[in-house]
């Protein structure tokens, strides 16, 4: 009875959660409130709850909270600071990949290659946006955060406008193919991996195994199904014209790259999934490569290095509003694991544990990922990832797979509480009305056909892809 | 303690809990300041067809062209704008944009809507028919025109929502006129494969003309682009500081 109450408790702070994600309060803040009260119930709970309850869970096997031997220590240490420690291969990988996505910008490799490809479209919008997106989802697939979404925003989104196409279409597209290109992208790999297992773990878990298994197919669903929506949208909106105005911010507009330093974007990426070769070291081969073959370092040693470092202290700049959440989340994920056998009394008999109803129910269920509600995993989702994880038994690869769509096509593909996507949103005067009419469309029709996706490509696996 | 003390204290806690995210923290670059009467005079004092640099570094397909190209474009086009001003005034008999407007049964609006960012939208027009002219942008402008030096540099002939209207005004033309018109007749290859190319059109080409039409209707003295900075001035001295270096070391370099 006891066990049923703290879950039912636990529940409540859940959906509390889950409310105050989608208020847009701070997600750090909130992550660690909800951290330290499902580390309080759950050992509190171990000294009323029934002895059946505790011989049944070997993980709250650790003689009461009043216990002398230790193991309490033990546990919130495991929770407050092995935990966020494991995380920081994450974060190495997160710090590079912005230093990268800086190197791009500075470069002028990003901006040519939009450039060029726009120069290949011309005045036919339908053509221009295809080239357009294939292009961003391709950079994306190894820039992340909101630096470069909008370094790469202010040359898309006016050339799109410029070109008649209405503002909603054009943020809504560009938003569309940054988040496809997202499912490739080394870095988000490593941090949403980092909600399932321990950088350790599952070797075999690998972007290559993940990308042939399941991401490629993801990155072209929402590719190609961002496209045809925006053709759609084109065909019903009417062509609009603008008198605007806006600075460059350089005075001497920047040059274009030489032309065969265009595919360095992609090169930590292939070589990452072609070749097993280092994320880190992919980024610094291609970095220091377009740093070199763009003329970036002419100048002595001093200012070369000087370069280096602002290009490093910018790109990890772009990043920081994440990393005080991204670092908070691993004690919530490993606290979960204690609060999940109070869960199991509660929830054991309605969560389902067919692979087929949970692609069917995360489908039905998408827009919950909207608003950091509780399918993202950069929101609540975190918490609903900590209750069906532990109270039912999924393949890892399935439920990154699961919880990747809600994240990425949702979130951050078509929700306004996406940094980048708020940042669209002043920037092009677009209501969010407007957006959201455009990017939920794309997020269900995107989402059920990832779902089927999953379905057919990542369940059912072998005894290897549990934990 | 009272109940104000009480509040007091727990503010910065609440604060601190529920503050919003505030990931959305782009930062613009601080540009060199610049007083107001010196940038206009010295944008005014820009003739015409010497914006070419800045208004074809807006043009997405500006690096397929050489500098002869853009200084015909610009003739070509200025020049076009101003002959449909001509003609459609004649037609209509009138050069007051808001009579010609009416005349050809635009809808045209005029929302508030605040500007927050770096890019400032002045006016739109919408296919067919539909046009707007955003009136904070507008206010904003005639505030800073009830300074008599402000009034002088522009003179007495400028009315920025008329002007705004004039320039949208020639893209309903230039879409009525489209199987004739020199902005939407001026093509470039883009590329060819065998007997497949893909030829277009050049979209600078339709802004040139839109304020060469506009300046003609309004009998302005000086090149409309000066709205850029004057208008952008409004909401933010430091974006329209940006935009008049760049104008000025764009048109002084006199493109490539």
């Amino acid at each position: 009875m006891v066990e049923f109450i703290i879950g039912i408790i636990l529940l409540l702070t859940f959906f509390g959660l889950a409310y105050y994600c989608i208020k847009g309060h701070n997600l750090m803040i909130g992550f660690l409130v909800i951290t330290i009260i499902w580390t309080v119930l759950p050992l509190l709970g171990t000294l009323f709850a029934s002895s059946d309850f505790l011989a049944a869970n070997e993980v709250l096997q650790y003689n009461g909270v009043l216990g002398n031997d230790g193991l309490v220590k033990k546990i919130l240490n495991n929770i407050y600071q092995t935990a966020p420690e494991g995380w920081g291969t994450t974060l190495v990988n997160v710090c590079w990949g912005a230093w990268f996505g800086r190197v791009m910008m500075d470069t002028g490799i990003a901006s040519t290659l939009i450039r060029k490809t726009v120069e290949l479209g011309g005045d036919k919008p339908i053509v221009t946006i295809t080239l357009l997106n294939i292009v961003t989802a391709l950079i994306f697939t190894a820039m992340t955060g909101a630096g470069p979404v909008i370094a790469i925003g202010v040359i898309v989104l006016p050339i799109l406008m410029s070109l008649g196409v209405p503002k909603a279409i054009a943020l809504f597209s560009f938003m569309g193919s940054v988040a496809a290109g997202i499912y490739l992208n080394p870095v988000n790999f490593a941090q949403y991996r980092a909600f399932f297992i321990q950088p350790d773990q599952m070797p075999d878990f690998t972007l290559s195994w993940y990308a042939a298994h399941w991401g490629y197919a993801a990155l072209i669903i929402m590719l190609v199904v961002t496209t045809i929506l925006t053709g759609i949208f084109l065909k019903k909106s009417k062509t609009s014209r603008a008198w605007a105005a806006q600075t460059r911010g350089a005075s001497t507009p920047q040059k274009d790259a030489p032309l065969y330093t265009l595919i360095l974007p992609i090169v930590p990426v292939v070589l990452n999934i072609a070749l097993g070769f280092s994320v880190i070291g992919g980024f610094v081969l291609a970095g220091f490569a377009g740093l070199f073959l763009c003329g970036r370092m002419k100048g002595t040693f001093k200012e070369n290095c000087q370069l280096v470092n602002k290009l490093y202290y910018d790109g990890v700049v772009d990043t920081a509003p994440l990393v005080g959440f991204l670092l908070t989340l691993p004690m919530f994920n490993t606290v979960a694991t204690y609060a999940s056998p109070y869960f199991t009394v509660v929830l054991g008999e309605v969560i389902p544990t067919s692979e087929l109803v949970i692609c069917i129910v995360f489908a039905v269920l998408i827009f919950m990922g909207l608003f950091r509600g509780p399918l993202t995993l950069v929101g609540c989702g975190a918490a609903t990832l900590g209750v069906l994880s532990n109270v039912a038994s999924f393949s890892v690869p399935f439920l990154y797979a699961i919880f990747a769509i809600p994240t990425i096509t949702v979130n951050i593909g078509s929700c306004i509480t996406q940094s980048w996507v708020a940042w669209g949103l002043a920037y092009t005067k677009v209501e969010s009305s407007d957006f959201l009419k455009l990017s939920i469309p794309n997020a269900y029709v995107t989402g059920i056909l990832q779902y089927v996706a999953v379905f057919l490509m990542l369940t059912g696996l072998g005894a290897a892809w549990y934990i | 303690m009272t109940k104000d003390d009480l509040k007091q204290a727990l503010q910065p806690i609440a604060r601190g809990l529920f503050g919003k995210q505030g990931t959305n923290r782009y930062q613009r670059p601080v540009f060199t300041s610049y007083p107001l009467e010196t940038m206009l005079a010295d944008l005014t004092a820009i003739p015409p067809l010497a914006w070419y640099p800045y208004v074809f570094s807006r043009e997405p397909l500006n690096g397929k062209f050489n500098d002869g190209q853009r200084r015909e474009w610009m003739e070509k086009a200025w020049k076009c704008g101003e002959e449909y001003a001509e003609k459609m005034s004649a037609e209509f008999g009138t050069e007051n944009p808001v009579l010609l407007a009416n005349a050809m049964k635009m809808k045209v609006e005029y929302p508030t809507l605040p500007e927050k960012t770096d890019r400032v939208l002045f006016a739109e027009f919408r296919d067919p028919d539909n046009i707007r002219i955003y009136m904070d942008a507008v206010k904003k402008a005639d505030r800073l025109l009830s300074d008599d030096r402000v009034r002088e540099i522009l003179t007495d002939k400028l009315n920025v929502s008329k002007l705004l209207l004039a320039h949208e005004l020639f893209h309903y033309v230039e879409e009525k006129y489209k199987d004739e018109i020199y902005t939407q007749q001026e093509k470039i290859r883009l590329w060819s494969l065998g007997p497949v190319h893909n030829d277009s059109t050049i979209y600078a080409l339709g802004e040139i003309a839109a304020m060469g039409f506009a300046a003609k209707l309004n009998d302005l003295p000086y090149a409309p682009w000066v709205m850029d900075v004057f208008l952008v001035y409004g909401y933010s001295e430091n974006e329209a500081c940006g935009l008049y270096d760049e104008i000025m070391t764009l048109v002084g370099k006199g493109g490539d």
